[in-house]
């Protein structure tokens, strides 16, 4: 009655082609992998990755029309946006050929495809570069920077956001300055630049309050917390958040409030205070739940969660933790992020002192790889590798993994990143 | 074994609290759809007689805050329009408060499906919308029910230590497993562990190591399944440095490392035949290669392999190696199933109860009736390795001396929904039995419908058809 085993995802993988015009189908794979019956209550169910799931080619046959629809509603989306940009071409309306090619870059963008997303905003930029009016110049810069970011070009996103930046001082345009500012100190944020990053969002702060832009202003104090925090001053940090939360609450915005309650968590969690992390993060869950379709919220403040639990030494909810964020990671196709839920695993394999756990490492390596086309992810990885293999004793091993971490810091610009791995190293030596 | 006798509630239970004589503090989310306010109206009316205390929260968000605020008997949700979703958000969400307040959802028109996630998730009640009075006391009048439960005293059970491990159990199929391991012990030879998932396989490889002629070599597991195909062989055989990307030093295999010890090889079937191969090889001539390596080198090992599947069967579809398979099988030990060791679950239970109350710092002495019956009663499909599980999570959210129903997964308390939640008088129609048994055998399965197919002796295609058609 029943047909033959289902396929292991990690064979399924291996026999599907790197190509690009195959990604939807990729997503539908991993989404519908299941783990095997047997292998749940096996001693390898612990163990269990994505490469270890089965897939049923019979379910995927079934279920392809649902990748055929995403696609075709994804270019549907993105060829009415090039035919809006068209008919305002037509109406003699640059600021509005702008505005659709941006958009067009979004919904890229909104699918992980970074480089498609800069293909539309370079032509977008040429169309604004013409224009008197600068401002959708300094909204496609801004665009670009972010692009950058994702890419893992922080060098280069900054140089587009000061471009932007110097532009909208230019032209009084206080909207495109403080979004400006907040992506030079994002930019800044993602390099370990703390004292940099501080002085962009504070100058965002300024502008956004001027504006009386309490939405942005939120978000801009929320991001202070955070470089407060890693500055090690936290009593700031708690009262950038605690403002953080006054103003975003009474937007009822619930995608920022997921947000800040998930730093008020860190933050609690960086003090020691375990009960009211998890309330916070608990409460960023709830908050999480009302902005349906972007699963990456949840999935961090799961992680968080975990990270908590593992610090405190409760390895059972960790691990439950753990595989729930596992699940919203395959549910959501968020497979860049998969490989964090599986560091954690791997790290809490480690504490329990247990080698088997470098299958995990081995499957976020493969993940990183494979389908992060940023450095920073591998980066990562081959750091909590390293610090896996030390805590086993196998220092020649953990040396390797730190070394290429740190090579991979230093190539991307996150010098505090940089400087942990190096830290590790010399300790490792001493 | 001592009688029965009645335990105190615990003070942060979900039970009704003593002190406030059987007054439920119920948290009400009503939603915002327009029968808000005439569901508020009338609970507040309800409440007056029913010895109820109520509060409100306007959603999700605020809810938590005062979950995390004060602890709470009930949570009274009105699911949205997304009711699946709702349902396993407030399930989540409730996992995590304190004190254990169990889920009441309201729904319009609840489907069968959400009916039985919801039961599934040990969800107190699932109620219609508009709410009616009887079906929610009904539902309460099931919860001041457990404040009854009876506790019965554990057995002190004294372990046969296995490393980390213990041999816990009495029953004969059990007695039958330590003879064949007192016959096997004193010799070196190979031994194929056979038995379902989590019967302990490891148990039983550690005892015949611990008590054989290499008891004081090493004993060294490695599990054939969790580790990936590409790095088994060097996990096994080790390998030279630059034998591969990322072999970025030499490294010494399991092979090596058990030398004049056992060498342990789980879930033996899931290896390649390529693998295989290697292994026969190994067992045959006594001498490994690493990857990359020039030259063999001997290795003096006993070998113990485990697996939870059919080997002659594998050997028939061509998965694994007859060959290999007469190597390992010298001996063969079969291991009985949980369900089929009688009271040896009692005395797991309390031999759990000892290990992990006293790495929880945790004072455990009884379990009470209610959550025998519920052990007993569930199908244990991850035998001795599930009820370790459920155990362990049992003791760390436990909050006095007795192991209660209250305490143990979602899952076991809603099977017993399913079956004696069920008011007298309204006894399941067909299509309800039909849904709630497909439903029990997808989870058994983890959702795997080939698999629930074949159990439940229909046809995949019959089986998608009702799942869609109970909303499954």
């Amino acid at each position: 009655m029943t047909g033959p085993p289902p396929v292991r995802v990690e064979k399924a993988l291996a026999l599907l082609p790197e190509l690009e015009a195959l990604d939807p189908l990729r997503a539908l794979l991993v989404s519908i992998a299941r783990p095997d019956a047997h292998a749940l209550w096996s001693s390898s169910g612990p163990y269990l990755t994505l490469g270890k799931r089965g897939v049923q080619p019979d379910e995927l046959r079934r279920r392809m029309p649902q990748a055929f629809h995403r696609i075709t509603g994804h270019l549907q989306a993105l060829y009415r946006e090039y035919v809006d940009a068209l008919e305002c071409q037509q109406a003699a309306d640059p600021a509005g050929v702008v505005g659709a090619l941006l958009r067009g870059g979004r919904l890229e963008e909104r699918v992980a495809r970074f480089t498609q997303a800069r293909a539309w905003y370079a032509v977008a930029l040429a169309v604004a570069e013409a224009l008197q009016d600068r401002r959708p110049e300094v909204e496609t810069l801004r665009a670009i920077g972010y692009v950058c970011m994702a890419l893992g070009q922080y060098a280069e996103a900054a140089r587009h956001f000061q471009r932007s930046l110097a532009l909208a001082e230019a032209e009084f345009d206080q909207g495109g300055a403080t979004g400006a500012c907040e992506g030079l100190a994002d930019a800044a944020l993602a390099q370990g630049q703390w004292s940099g990053a501080h002085a962009w969002y504070s100058r965002g702060l300024r502008l956004a309050e001027a504006a009386d832009d309490a939405v942005r202003a939120g978000r801009l104090q929320c991001q202070l917390g955070v470089v407060a925090r890693h500055q090690g001053d936290l009593s700031a940090a708690g009262e950038f958040l605690r403002e953080a939360r006054e103003r975003l609450e009474s937007a009822g915005v619930a995608d920022e409030m997921a947000r800040v309650l998930n730093e008020q968590g860190r933050l609690d969690a960086q003090l020691g205070r375990h009960d009211a992390a998890s309330a916070a993060y608990r409460e960023a869950l709830a908050w999480a739940q009302r902005t349906p379709g972007d699963a990456g919220d949840e999935l961090s403040i799961r992680l968080n969660l975990a990270e908590l639990d593992l610090d405190a030494g409760r390895l059972v909810e960790a691990e439950a933790e753990l595989r729930r964020a596992e699940q919203v990671a395959i549910g959501g196709d968020l497979m860049l992020r998969l490989a964090q839920v599986y560091v954690l695993m791997g790290r809490l394999r480690g504490a329990q002192e247990d080698e088997t756990g470098f299958v995990f490492f081995e499957q976020a390596i493969e993940l990183a790889t494979a389908l992060d086309r940023s450095a920073a992810t591998r980066a990562h990885v081959f750091f909590e590798y390293g610090l896996f293999r030390n805590r086993l004793g196998q220092r020649d091993e953990a040396r390797a993994y730190l070394e290429q971490a740190r090579e991979l810091f230093a190539s991307l610009g996150e010098t505090a990143e940089r400087e942990r791995a190096d830290a590790e190293l010399r300790a490792l030596t001493a | 074994m001592t009688p029965p006798t009645k335990t105190q509630n615990s003070p942060t239970s979900a039970v009704p609290r003593r002190e406030d004589e059987g007054l439920l503090r119920i948290l009400v989310v009503p939603g915002e759809g327009a029968g808000s306010a005439t569901l508020l109206q009338n609970l507040r009316q309800w409440a007056e007689d029913g010895r109820l205390r109520l509060e409100t929260a306007p959603d999700l968000p605020r809810a938590v805050r005062q979950l995390a605020a004060s602890t709470w008997d009930v949570v009274l949700a009105v699911l949205g329009d997304r009711p699946d979703e709702d349902l396993s958000w407030w399930v989540d969400t409730l996992r995590a408060a304190a004190g254990g307040p169990r889920l009441i959802a309201a729904a319009q028109a609840p489907s069968m499906g959400l009916v039985l996630r919801a039961e599934q998730s040990g969800v107190l009640d699932v109620l219609s919308l508009p709410v009616r009075r009887d079906e929610l006391m009904q539902a309460l009048g099931r919860l001041r029910a457990v404040a009854s439960e009876a506790a019965i005293p554990l057995p002190v059970v004294e372990p046969e230590v296995v490393g980390p491990y213990a041999l816990v159990g009495q029953s004969p199929a059990m007695l039958d497993v330590y003879k064949q391991l007192a016959r096997v012990a004193g010799s070196a030879a190979t031994v194929l562990v056979q038995g379902e998932s989590g019967t302990g396989k490891e148990v039983v490889a550690r005892a015949i190591h611990m008590h054989g002629p290499k008891a004081a070599g090493g004993f060294v597991a490695v599990n054939c399944a969790a580790i990936p195909e590409n790095l088994l062989e060097s996990e096994l055989f080790g390998h030279e440095k630059g034998a591969f990307t990322g072999a970025v030093t030499r490294k010494i295999g399991r092979f090596e490392q058990a030398a004049s010890g056992t060498l342990f090889l789980d879930e033996i079937a899931d290896m390649s035949l390529a693998l295989q191969a290697k292994i026969l090889r190994a067992v045959q001539e006594r001498e490994i290669e690493r990857v990359g390596g020039t030259g063999t080198i001997p290795v003096d090992v006993r070998l113990i392999a485990a697996t939870n599947r059919d080997l002659k069967e594998a050997i028939k579809q061509g998965r694994f190696r007859e060959d290999l398979y007469y190597r390992l099988a010298v001996i063969t030990i079969r291991l009985p199933k949980l369900a089929d060791r009688g009271d040896d679950l009692l005395l797991l239970t309390a031999y759990f109860v000892q290990v992990y109350a006293e790495r929880y710092r945790k004072t455990i002495h009884a379990v009470s009736d209610r959550a025998l019956d519920l052990l007993r009663g569930h199908a244990w499909v991850g035998n001795v390795r599930e009820l370790r599980n459920v155990i362990e999570r049992a003791v760390i959210v436990a909050s006095d001396d007795t192991l209660r129903a209250e305490y143990l997964p979602d899952e076991l308390r809603g099977e017993a929904a399913a079956l004696a939640d069920r008011p007298q008088g309204a006894p399941l129609t067909l299509a309800e039995m039909e849904a709630r048994h497909i439903a029990r055998v997808l989870a058994q399965t983890g959702g795997q419908i080939g698999a629930a197919a074949e159990i439940l002796g229909i046809h995949r295609n019959t089986l998608t058809r009702k799942m869609k058609e109970y909303g499954l």
